[in-house]
């Protein structure tokens, strides 16, 4: 099969990657191998500054619904954290002392989300705080399960029932300038924080519970259907094994369920991510890039990966494949001229491109920006 | 090999990162709050397993086996297999009556052919299925697939001459649902092949391929029809022919769960085995070509089965049918239909099947499309029958748009 | 007497500790344990869970062979839900010497240990992880024991005889009179809390620490310590104990345990200093995987899921003081008739496998002291939880059809999985996904075997021991505990040193899997949760 462009990562790099150049008129594929880092997604861009006017688009024609302002959130173990753009489910505020008087609410049997963790942290800011558990009708059979009352069983209900949660926190809220409640809101339905934050008579702050996180879902789905809309190919659950590499030029490249059927393009971008979604692989001597067989930068001695205090940034996650100045990828010193690589794949190797969302968002659209002016 | 240079696993359980992914992917889940869960059933349950069969937990019947948790592990965790598996291993209690009747599908269709038309009238009898709800638990609000009075294979049986004559051959692995139930769809894609020039041969003889004595556990049986299979498909490839095959499920059995489950191997012809969507839509990219009826138009909707997207194949099918000039294209969102072959038809899980199948059906209602293209003959029965929507192999479509 | 007073004092709570505790009790005794961190964090918690046949000693030291096998059916009997009957595997390699066998099988007989050659075939049919390119194989009543569960168990029943317990709280100093101990002045390390306590004897079992605790009573005690690293591999590859035939060396012992399977050890001396913090270095990382995988070879692609090293408390003989001549058995020390200090006795040496006997020796020892003729019942009554002797019994009388929880709760537990609450729905979710632990057996953890942090919880029902090496259950759990500390500051502290401590014994095999799973649990910490 032939693309313009392939694209290996179905992530957040590789479906911005796919649906700029899409719109730009390319016909494109995305090998997918399995869901990826924004199941876990915080809802936070990290190091992103204000959107450009192309990524803005991007998102609203996706459905993505974001806000900027630089200031700080509530993260769900009562903490606070420096945020600008995210998503509208996350609130932004200028400081950490938001309200006075806190209601905060969860679900009777739902153990994912920290009450007493945010209560501690919102009294350490001077605001006092009432928790109350949440006794519904309509999660009761959930709780049948004794693993399953997770962040997204619960959202797939209050997509149908989220006017019951309005109704009771209105009764319950006395004289609370602020309710914060987990965030299982919204996976199919977008307008549904949009709706609790309007049925409630008071300041609505959602806070992040145990992955999966269901606004990072919203936005993968968001993001591939309008993919997809586009025209893009999405090989859900098909993995790159091999590509074909002539002179320095890569020419197709194989997956595990098209075996013998290769896929073809001018282009590829390599968007894999990093050691959890196997875009980096390692052993006990060396750390790999598995479908190029990329240079990676890396310590060679296998105890300078580690840094021993588990909260101290560890030099592993700073490793990550070799690219030139515009982003393509280095194989035994020399640049691929048709394969960019973007995203957590960089690791720490572009400091200049930032961390997390925001590398993968800035990676993928420098990428995308060669392509274009190329072809 | 270098120590722990790689690790492995049965089905790779040992990579589960238990990030939960899968949890949100399964459609069992959303409607059935008895069953485990795949991270639970699968890689979780698989550590304690090992310890003392024990723990092995009979809600994992639950399991459709969509493999659905398998296409979203970013892990390459084969969950489903997981979960078979240790039903296969663990599951000491002997299929029902019930489910050994529906795992039978060639032998229930040999019986059945030759009194179609009584058989057909009598499934389909209110009292019929009422009786059948009340001794057999099979849900009587099902529809009953049709039997075909005759079968595929007598139909090409008495074309072998003419096939025979085209340049290339082909085998065919019609797999139950073409011979029995529904030849016109075998019928069409020999229309389709001919137009290409390819001739079709019918293998030397097929047997079920076993799916749904996988899940009824009946493996045993399943192994035998696996081995047999495997043989005769090896004869068909040894002759330099490809096999193709027009059913994600069966082909996904062929093609996985004989080696992975049955442990019945099949590296021999495992290249040679395909859909033919993607025999075809190889075929067309090489430079062969086929005339569409100019007048064709059609609005069709296209649902990828979940044993075709665990093939990772459905790309063909969509592709083919976007080639299809005056064909109306939309992709329909990843979701399960809910039937997973027989499971829909106990009455224990029809409630369960429906309410999973509810968000495609919407969808389908929504795009309202004149034919609803999709490459499983279970899904056929379960979309049609939810939604009155006609549903078609993406070969039907194909073999209809052809000018003559 | 006073509330402060007591007939016996221990001094740690490993399991020599907590088998003396429970000895005296029974005997009548009112006892104190008083332990500086939490229940089997030395050498008891850190070593294979090996039940010994005694077949390992058998040639070499064959009064140690005798004590294990003794031990080994008295464990199977008092301590049923601690000990898995696995039997056991010596196999010989074809770089081994098969007439090993020979020496080693009459060896084992003498000891009293049933040793059965069997036949290579046999071997891999009952055992398929082995080394196929065995060339012979002897089979032992071995087995594996949970150093957690015994340790807990005898800790509670020592407090269902009366006594009591002091965790997380150091021995500050001795309250001596003349040449005589009367008491220990304590410190709680958490609340920071000082208590003084009173009894006429005293117990030093702790472990190598016995050392600087005899130095503080004034008394030396020639210890060595000696260091073992092993490594978890993340499930059970075998369902025997597999050992090497031939002289006990290195990484030759591997033993299911639960859900998974270790090998090891290494030895290495250590300075004393180095006792608090020992760590795996990757020589011996790769030393364990080398000498493993020859004995299983799935093991060179298994994946590993921590690796932890413990330290041997040897003792040299009182009459050579080089120190060369250590013995691994029972030490038991009368600090009044040895070194003229009355009041104090030091029991140390011996094993996992021997802590009863050696609880039955100190207790002597303190009964004779106190003149008091009490005998030692605990080689017949069972441990709280081993009233009954399989779990699948014990799940179907509490629960009739138990839940997968249940059942891993009466696997962990025994028949004290009676004390779970089982009454919401609330009591049956899951924490600990991996392992299959409820909230309601974490409560009651907290509640009956005296867990206040998320270490704790941890030996007594294995959250964070799984897979995720506590990825998910530690906040959970957290959330638990803080509901019955009220102290959330003190639950976040909590979660940080868990998770540092999970990832210590993580890093020394961060590669492949283990490595993902930490890039995960490190981001879902930092950039998820804000931790």
């Amino acid at each position: 099969m032939k693309f313009n462009t392939v694209i290996i990562g179905g992530g957040l790099a590789g479906l911005v990657a796919g649906i700029s150049l899409q719109k730009a008129g390319q016909n494109t594929a995305i090998i997918s191998s399995g869901q990826n880092a924004l199941h876990f997604f915080s809802g936070t861009f990290e190091s992103m500054e204000e959107p450009s006017q192309q990524l803005a688009e991007l998102f609203s024609e996706a459905g993505i619904r974001t806000h900027y302002q630089a200031g700080v959130r509530l993260m769900p173990l009562g903490t606070f954290r420096p945020a600008a753009l995210s998503l509208e489910d996350i609130s932004l505020f200028p400081t950490s002392h938001f309200g006075k008087k806190v209601l905060i609410v969860n679900f009777l049997g739902y153990h994912d989300f920290f009450s007493s963790f945010l209560a501690e942290g919102l009294e350490k800011q001077g605001m006092s705080c009432r928790i109350h558990q949440l006794k519904l009708a309509q999660l009761e059979w959930l709780e049948q399960s004794p693993s399953e009352m997770r962040s997204v069983q619960i959202a797939r209900i209050m997509d149908r029932i989220w006017d019951v949660v309005v109704q009771e926190v209105r009764v319950l809220l006395k004289d609370e300038d602020t309710v914060v409640l987990p965030q299982v809101f919204g996976l199919q339905d977008i307008s549904v924080p949009g709706r609790i934050r309007q049925g409630i008579p008071a300041q609505v702050v959602f806070a992040g519970t145990l992955p999966p996180s269901v606004p990072g879902i919203r936005t993968q789905m968001l993001l591939k259907r309008r993919y997809e809309l586009l025209g893009g190919t999405y090989l859900a659950g098909d993995e790159a094994t091999g590509a074909h590499v002539h002179e320095g030029v890569v020419h197709s490249i194989v997956t595990k369920n098209l075996d013998s059927h290769f896929l073809e393009a001018g282009h590829f971008i390599l968007a894999s991510g990093g050691f959890f979604s196997k875009g980096l692989r390692s052993n006990p001597f060396q750390i790999q890039e598995p479908v190029f067989g990329l240079d990676v930068v890396q310590a060679a001695d296998r105890s300078d990966w580690y840094q021993p205090d588990f909260m101290q940034e560890q030099p592993y996650m700073s490793f990550g494949v070799q690219t030139d100045a515009q982003l393509h990828a280095v194989r035994d010193g020399q640049a691929l001229k048709n394969l960019f690589a973007v995203g957590s794949i960089l690791g720490g190797t572009r400091p200049e491109m930032g961390t997390a969302a925001g590398l993968a968002i800035r990676s993928a659209l420098a990428a995308v920006d060669q392509i274009l002016r190329r072809s | 090999m270098k120590l722990q240079e790689y690790t492995e696993s049965r089905h790779n359980f040992e990579e589960c990162m238990k990030c939960t992914v899968c949890t949100a992917y399964c459609p069992v889940l959303q409607v059935n709050p008895r069953y485990p869960g795949p991270k639970q059933a699968g890689p979780d349950g698989e550590r304690l397993r090992l310890k003392d069969p024990y723990f092995f937990n009979y809600a994992l019947k639950y399991c459709l086996n969509c493999k659905r948790c398998e296409v979203a592990c970013p892990s390459d965790v084969k969950v489903a297999d997981l979960i078979q598996s240790a039903r296969i291993r663990y599951d000491k209690s002997k299929p029902k009556l019930r489910d050994r009747i529906l795992a039978s599908t060639d032998f229930m269709g040999s019986l059945a052919r030759p009194f179609a038309p009584i058989v057909n009238g009598v499934t389909g009898l209110g009292i019929t299925k009422n009786v059948l709800d009340a001794t057999l638990k099979i849900d009587h609000q099902r529809t009953f697939p049709k039997y075909s009075g005759r079968s595929f294979e007598a139909w090409l049986r008495r074309r072998e001459k003419e096939q025979a004559a085209f340049p290339e051959q082909v085998s065919y692995f019609h797999g139950c649902y073409v011979n029995y139930n529904y030849p016109q769809l075998g019928k069409d894609l020999v229309k389709v092949l001919n137009a290409l020039g390819v001739g079709v041969r019918l293998l030397e003889k097929e047997k079920c391929c076993g799916i749904a004595m996988i899940t009824n556990g009946m493996s045993e049986q399943a192994t035998r029809h696996a081995t047999h299979n495997v043989a005769a498909i090896e004869a068909a490839v040894h002759e330099g022919r490809k096999v193709l095959t027009t059913s994600s499920s069966c082909t996904l059995t062929l093609r996985e769960e004989y080696p992975n489950l049955l442990g019945v191997d099949n590296t021999a012809i495992r290249d040679s085995l395909l859909m033919a969507t993607r025999f075809i839509y190889e075929k067309l990219e090489r430079g062969a070509s086929l005339r569409f009826r100019p007048d064709f138009h059609k609005k069709v909707a296209y649902h990828v089965p979940c044993h075709m997207e665990r093939l990772g194949w459905g790309v063909f099918s969509e592709k083919l049918l976007r080639l299809i000039p005056g064909v109306e294209f939309t992709l329909l969102d990843s979701a399960c239909c809910g039937i997973a072959g027989t499971y829909g038809f106990k009455k224990e899980n029809y409630a369960a099947s429906q309410a999973i199948g509810a968000p495609l059906f919407e969808q389908i209602r929504a795009v309202d499309p004149e034919v609803v293209a999709c490459d499983c003959e279970t899904c056929k029965w379960q979309i049609e029958m939810s939604t009155g929507y006609t549903v078609a192999n993406p070969i039907s479509i194909l073999a209809e748009a052809l000018a003559d | 007497m006073n509330s402060n007073e007591f007939d016996v004092i221990i001094i740690g709570g490993g399991i020599t500790g907590a088998g003396t505790q429970r000895d005296c009790a029974m005997r009548g005794l009112k006892t104190l344990l008083i332990e500086r961190s939490d229940i089997a964090t030395g050498a008891t918690g850190r070593n294979h869970g090996l039940l010994h046949s005694g077949a390992r000693y058998a040639v070499n030291d064959p009064e140690s062979a005798e004590e294990c096998i003794k031990e080994n059916q008295i464990l199977r009997r008092i301590a049923s839900h601690c000990v898995e009957e696995t039997d056991g595997l010596f196999i010989t390699l074809p770089e081994d010497d098969l007439g090993y066998q020979q020496t080693f099988v009459e060896a084992c007989r003498k000891a009293g240990i049933r040793a059965d050659i069997i036949d290579p075939d046999l071997a891999r049919r009952l055992e398929p992880s082995v080394n196929p390119d065995l060339i012979g194989a002897v089979r032992v009543p071995d087995g594996s024991v949970d150093p957690f569960r015994l340790c807990a168990a005898n800790m509670l029943d020592a407090k269902l005889h009366g006594g009591q317990v002091r965790l997380h709280t150091e021995v500050t100093g001795f309250i001596r009179e003349g040449n005589t101990i009367r008491g220990v002045h304590t410190r709680h390390l958490v609340s920071g809390e000082e208590a003084d306590y009173y009894a006429p004897v005293t117990v030093n079992a702790c472990g190598i620490w016995g050392h600087a605790i005899a130095q503080m009573a004034g008394v030396n005690v020639g210890m060595y310590p000696a260091k073992g690293a092993l490594l978890v591999f993340a499930h059970r590859v075998n369902n025997m104990v597999v050992n090497r035939c031939r002289k006990p060396s290195n990484a030759d012992i591997l033993v299911p345990g639960d859900t998974v399977c270790i090998i090891g050890t290494t030895s290495t001396r250590i300075p004393f200093e180095e006792c608090d913090h020992v760590a795996v270095t990757p020589d011996e990382v790769t030393l364990l995987i080398t000498e493993g995988a020859k004995m299983a070879p799935a093991l060179s692609s298994t994946r590993i899921l921590r690796a932890y090293a413990g330290v041997r408390p040897l003792v040299s003989a009182d009459d050579d003081p080089t120190g060369r001549n250590i013995s691994r058995g029972i030490v038991c020390l009368d600090h009044e008739t040895r070194d003229g200090l009355a009041g104090f006795i030091t029991i140390t040496g011996g094993k996992l496998m021997t802590y009863r006997l050696m609880a039955e020796i100190a207790s002597d020892a303190v009964c004779r002291k106190l003149h008091i003729d009490k005998s030692c019942e605990t080689a017949s009554i069972p441990l709280p939880g081993s009233e009954e002797h399989s779990y699948e019994a014990v799940a179907q009388k509490i629960w009739e059809t138990p839940s997968m929880a249940q059942k891993a709760a009466a696997a962990r537990l025994g028949t004290s999985a009676s004390h779970i609450q089982t009454s919401s729905r609330t009591d049956e979710s899951l924490v600990c996904e991996c392992e299959e632990v409820s909230v309601g057996e974490v409560n009651a953890a907290i509640e009956r075997l005296d867990a206040s942090t998320l270490t704790d919880l941890r030996r007594r029902t294995r959250i964070g021991m799984g897979t995720c090496q506590g990825g998910f259950c530690a906040c959970r759990a957290a959330g638990l505990l803080a509901k019955a500390s009220g102290c959330i500051e003190k639950e976040r502290e909590g979660l940080v040193h868990f998770m540092q401590e999970r990832w210590k014994g993580n890093f020394p095999i961060g590669w492949g899997d283990t490595l993902r799973e930490a890039e995960y649990t490190q981001w879902v910490y930092k950039h998820v949760l804000g931790l």
